[in-house]
């Protein structure tokens, strides 16, 4: 073996708060051969993104690095002054962000954001510098580079940024690059690419890379050895395949658990923690063929943008701003029947947000219908129904913060009378104890929960309700993987004992294809392909489908 | 993580720590107290005309008037003892700050919510017409008002308002706009609630952290500003002297060296706003969300 | 982005129209002006002769129409008191406040934008932590009693500079102005740090407030993560970022400032229209206070919109779309 590139050694960083001193990073150890690619795996909070930024000694106050050494090529960087840790930085030592949105500056052209960074660690003329960035952009694969150079920010994707970003990192060649996250804020297909373009750019350069994620399968698929994160120390750490294949750890072998890929779709999802298992009722009858309890016909949703005055003399001036209507939801029709899940998949901006909007009776359709049971969902702008209810993407927006939680649930029913006042605190109680979360607990608030128990409690919330059909937008993307084993095992049970009707949006496939009986693919507001779950995901028919599906990393730990 | 833990009690073991804001908030408190009891614990009366003497008139401090009493802080124009003369001062001024506070906060707070929540026409209407008035110093308003309304105590409040509610309005829209966005309001329409239990129990709670802010700051800017009126001698009538009206008595008399007319309530003003905008400022770092760790 | 200018000029027009009517109906509905303009003890003859000459026996709306006519060829109608045309008499004065205005607000934006970058960047030292009381304070201490001290200090105590008027002039352009003589200079500074005062204290605390915000995001963690200097942060990323709201609140403070100056100029005793306008609120001369207020709305119009035109020339996401994003 040769030389490593970097070598770090029992390193420490701690964040001196309010709280008192909370150890973020624990006596971590690792180190890297020049080209190797390390993935760095963790839940939230496991201290993995800590740990890049302690790299470059970019710790944010009130954390400090207390311990350790880090060594870039032989160099000690703990205790480096500023100046001689600001040379390095950019320079042998880079990194990419998780939100290319917030990492460049909307103010300042792409041009003139590279050749900053170049001319922060070495001289050259105007010409030379943009010749070096034009030729950077080209290799992160932006078509036009010379006019990539004079664009701003927000002319470009989200993917596109990141690639821009992605060639910052790489201006002078560095040693060691560390990305945080890249590809979370990215779509599937766009991840794809990205991760394809950074296999081949640290094959051609040389570059060591720590990739920093919660995802094992985008991990496994780019990483030649992986380090997992816990609580800020790294519990395990060897060459991929041998730490997925046979982890040593417990916690290791609940995270792979945990995932919905790996289990039999429908079946109950090993987690980290107890399963609480609140309810076992048997299967309900599968549900009869022709059966269209909610429907959709030809549903289409338009949103016109505000066109001022102003605009619209300007463009009788032929100089129009270009703005127009979005069609988010073009001519859907679909039925769901009794008991059934149906999951809506598809990237950001295909409408499938809107459609589930639509269906949850919160959006009025454009044109077209929406039907419980022959009875529109919404009427007059208003719903119009207590038997549909909605659980939403991030609990801990989905909460009024000032309000108590045993309180969000029980107001609904009390509203719309459906229980009595006296008889409020019971209720909320029984549905506490359903949704797994300590009876008790109604007295406090939001912030004082996690984000899976505030999930619980949402879901709590929407139950409260008596619905007959759950629609669920997203309702584990924002947890972490162990979390989000726990939701969907919930969802599975309550839909079980409850014989509860449900749509469950997600951008995530393999969890879609654990809990649907039949999927619709959504893709620019149309559905593509509408089948079961097996179906689509063994013999899919659309083209786009196909591509959705191959687009994502998958984890084989099948011996060949 | 005990149930008492409520978003309150948080919130001032934070405000606690900062030991400057918290002196500012017994000052406060203590202004207050002074103001509300100025008839129990001042020396004198000063309305009570039958004891004042002009021989005592523009006395220095520590001066012993004819009534055997020692006039700690001197004695104004009229003969009136100083100390007492901002006692009933202060008293006036936090009245006018408190009632001009709260009736914009009351007024502002319910068209911004409005506007926010119902939106189309009402919001457009709305919005343009506070948009006007902010485009508007809020003291000239005022001065106008004032001019065309005469002077009194009502007038003045009416003024105060007038110039200041369009503060809270814009305040209230922007907050209430961007909760409208989040996902507990949609949760709550979704429900469905009935549109007065969405407003009152969901919206307009989380919108009152900015609205505190900006009413603690106009608090302290309509008694300056009624203070600024009074010196120019278009606020309360002679009657009814505030601090304004006791520093703009004085300023005649200060370039021949009889400060303290002048000075004494300058002074006591200024400890009232100044420690009303350093909780204020508390309170506004507390709750910037942007910088919370 | 033609299309917000012209929506931008759209709005301005608008503001302009309605504002008139507000400020006419305002100022002529209440009240009666007439008992100004003529002595009490004049016959009835008399009093009705001055209403029609005035024009005030005409309906409100007629009144109206008849100002905003004469308004749009320049004629703003003739004081009631000094009875001489409006514009000439506020045309007289405008410069001297807008002479103090723009010393004081452009002192107050350079300072304060400099010392609240600082407290913002270091906000923990003691340094930071001065300037913040010294803002705090700026913010809370009436304009007026500022005034007082300041006068009773320099002018009383000290006998440094003069406690009031404009001193010598030179004339510019057939204006005349203060700063270019030294006799001018030193009646023009305390006035001018009175006015400024409030306005560096808000500059301080809009600076910090967005420096603090700025230094915290990812844009400035990735600049230094790429060895950018902590000067070339400052400078190219955090100036460009903060620049914005700095702008905004400088047209706005702009604005404010000139009606602020009412205050500054009575204490100051400062011939300027702030002067004029406090004497004509006392005597309720109503054309000079209907010119007044429109002058003034027509000040801010004009300043905000361009700032708006500023916005196009650096934001880029204007410039592009026409809107922020």
């Amino acid at each position: 073996m040769s030389e490593p590139v970097l070598e770090v050694q029992g390193l420490s960083t701690h964040f001196f708060t309010r709280q008192g001193e909370i150890p973020a990073v624990r006596d971590v150890s690792f180190s890297l051969q020049p080209g190797e690619v390390l993935g760095l795996v963790g839940e939230s909070g496991s201290g993995k993104s800590v740990t890049g930024f302690s790299l470059l000694g970019l710790v944010d106050a009130p954390g400090r690095i207390v311990a350790g050494s880090v060594k870039l090529d032989g160099q000690e960087l703990v205790g480096l002054a500023e100046p001689e840790l600001r040379a390095l930085r950019g320079r042998d030592i880079s990194m990419i962000f998780q939100d290319p949105i917030a990492t460049l500056n909307p103010m300042l052209s792409i041009g003139d954001q590279m050749r900053m960074a170049l001319l922060a660690h070495e001289k050259r003329s105007l010409q030379e510098a943009n010749k070096k960035c034009v030729d950077l952009l080209r290799r992160v694969g932006i078509t036009e580079p010379e006019a990539g150079l004079r664009a701003y920010p927000h002319e470009y994707s989200g993917g596109m940024r990141q690639r821009v970003a992605i060639a910052i990192a790489l201006l002078h060649n560095p040693s060691v690059i560390i990305a945080d996250e890249p590809t979370t804020a990215l779509d599937v297909s766009i991840q794809a690419q990205i991760l394809n373009e950074m296999r081949e750019l640290v094959r051609e350069t040389g570059t060591a890379l720590i990739w920093i994620s919660h995802d094992l399968a985008v991990v496994a698929s780019l990483a030649d050895r992986i380090a997992v994160m816990y609580r800020g120390e790294i519990i395990e750490t060897g060459p991929t395949f041998d730490v997925l294949r046979a982890p040593k750890q417990e916690y290791t072998a609940n995270l792979l658990a945990a995932l919905p890929a790996n289990t039999e779709p429908g079946q109950l999802l090993a987690q980290g923690g107890v399963v609480r298992s609140v309810l076992n009722v048997p299967e309900m009858p599968a549900p009869p063929e022709n059966d269209h309890f909610l429907s959709v016909s030809g549903a289409n949703r338009v949103f016109f943008p505000s066109i001022s005055l102003g605009e619209k003399i300007a463009g009788l001036m032929g100089a129009g701003s270009g703005r127009r209507s979005t069609h988010a939801v073009k001519n859907v029709t679909l039925r769901v029947a009794r008991g059934e899940t149906l999951g809506l998949v598809g990237e950001s901006g295909s409408g499938k947000s809107t459609l589930g909007r639509l269906m949850a009776g919160i959006l009025a359709p454009t044109s077209g219908q929406v039907l419980l049971d022959d009875a529109p969902v919404m009427q007059e702008g208003k719903k119009a129904t207590l038997r549909i209810q909605t659980i939403f993407q991030d609990p801990f927006a989905s909460l009024n913060p000032r309000m108590k939680v045993g309180r969000a649930v029980s107001e609904g029913a009390l509203a719309h009378n459906l229980l009595s006042p006296s008889e409020a605190s019971a209720y909320v109680k029984s549905w506490f104890e359903k949704v797994g979360l300590e009876p008790e607990w109604a007295e406090r608030y939001p912030h004082q929960f996690s984000g899976g128990q505030r999930q619980r409690v949402a879901i709590a919330r929407a139950l409260a309700m008596q619905p007959e059909v759950l629609i669920c937008d997203e309702p584990v993307a924002s947890l972490d993987v162990s979390i989000q084993a726990q939701i969907i095992n919930l969802f599975l049970e309550l839909q079980r004992s409850l014989g509860l009707t449900m749509v469950f949006i997600s951008h995530d496939l393999s969890v879609v294809r654990h809990v649907s009986d039949r999927v619709a693919v959504m893709y620019l507001g149309e559905i593509v392909e509408l089948g079961p779950a097996e179906e689509i995901y063994k013999a899919p028919k659309h083209d786009y489908t196909m591509r959705l599906l191959n687009a994502v990393p998958v984890l084989d730990l099948k011996v060949d | 993580m005990s149930d008492r833990n409520t978003p309150l009690r948080v919130f001032w073991a934070e405000f606690r720590e900062n030991k400057m804001a918290v002196f500012a908030l017994i000052v406060v408190v203590v202004m207050m107290f002074l103001a509300l009891f100025a008839s129990v614990v001042s020396p004198h009366d000063p309305y009570d005309l039958a004891s004042l003497s002009l021989l005592d008139s523009r006395r220095p401090p520590g001066f012993v008037g004819t009534g055997g009493y020692t006039h700690i802080l001197g004695t104004d124009p009229q003969g009136r003892d100083l100390l007492s003369a901002i006692l009933y001062g202060l008293r006036i001024s936090i009245q006018i700050g408190l009632a001009a506070g709260f009736v914009s906060l009351t007024i502002g707070t319910s068209l911004g919510i409005l506007a926010a929540y119902v939106g189309g026409r009402v919001e457009a209407l709305i919005m343009r017409l506070v948009d006007l008035q902010l485009s508007f110093p809020a003291i000239l308003l005022a001065l106008v008002i004032v001019a065309l309304l005469g002077q009194g105590k009502a007038q003045l409040i009416g003024a105060l308002v007038a110039a200041q509610y369009a503060y809270f309005a814009r305040t209230a829209y922007g907050a209430a706009k961007a909760e409208r966005g989040k996902d507990y309001i949609e949760a709550a329409v979704a429900t469905p609630l009935p549109t007065r239990l969405v407003v009152l129990r969901h919206l307009l709670p989380n919108c009152m952290p900015p609205l505190i802010v900006v009413a603690t700051v106009q608090i302290a800017n309509s008694i300056s500003l009624e203070a600024t009126l009074s010196f120019l001698g278009l606020g309360l009538p002679v009657t009814e002297p505030s601090l304004g009206m006791l520093i703009s008595n004085g300023f005649p008399y200060m370039m021949s060296g009889r400060y303290w007319i002048s000075v004494y309530p300058g002074i006591a003003l200024i400890i009232l706003i100044v420690s009303i905008n350093v909780v204020g400022d508390q309170i506004r770092d507390q709750l910037n969300p942007r910088l919370r760790k | 982005m033609l299309g917000f200018i012209i929506q931008r000029l759209l709005q301005a027009v608008g503001v302009m129209c309605v504002m008139s009517v507000i400020v006419f109906c305002g100022v002529y509905a209440i009240g009666n002006p007439i008992d100004i303009v003529i002595p009490p003890e004049a016959t009835e003859e008399i009093r009705l002769d001055a209403i029609r000459r005035l024009g005030l026996d005409r309906p409100l709306y007629e009144q109206y129409f008849i100002f905003v006519g004469n308004l749009l060829q320049g004629d703003l109608g003739r004081s009631f008191v000094y009875n001489v045309p409006v514009l000439e008499l506020i045309g007289g004065r405008l410069p001297a406040t807008l002479e103090l205005v723009l010393i004081s607000v452009v002192t107050a934006t350079v300072i304060g934008v400099t010392l609240g970058i600082y407290a913002g960047y270091r906000p923990d030292s003691w340094v930071s932590k001065s300037i913040m009381a010294i803002s705090v304070l700026g913010f809370s201490v009436p304009s007026f009693w500022v005034g007082l001290i300041l006068i009773l200090t320099f002018a009383v105590n000290l006998g440094w500079l003069p406690a009031g008027g404009r001193g010598d002039t030179v004339e510019v352009l057939g204006v005349a102005w203060s700063f270019p003589t030294a006799d001018g200079l030193s009646h023009i500074v305390l006035p001018a740090i009175n006015l400024a005062l409030f306005k560096l204290a808000m500059m301080i605390r809009l600076a910090r407030a967005g420096t603090r915000e700025i230094m915290l995001t990812d844009t400035i963690k990735f600049a230094r993560a790429a060895g950018l200097s902590e000067g070339t942060v400052l400078r190219r990323h955090l100036l460009k970022l903060i620049s914005i709201p700095i702008i905004t609140v400088f047209g706005l403070e702009l604005g404010s400032t000139l009606a602020f100056a009412v205050v500054t100029e009575t204490i100051f005793s400062w011939p300027g229209v702030g002067k004029l306008i406090i004497d004509s609120i006392a005597v309720l001369d109503r054309p000079v206070m209907v010119a007044y207020l429109i002058l003034v709305a027509f000040l801010f119009v004009t300043i905000n919109f361009i700032i708006d035109v500023v916005f196009i020339l650096i934001d880029p996401r204007v410039r592009h779309s026409g809107q922020y994003e």
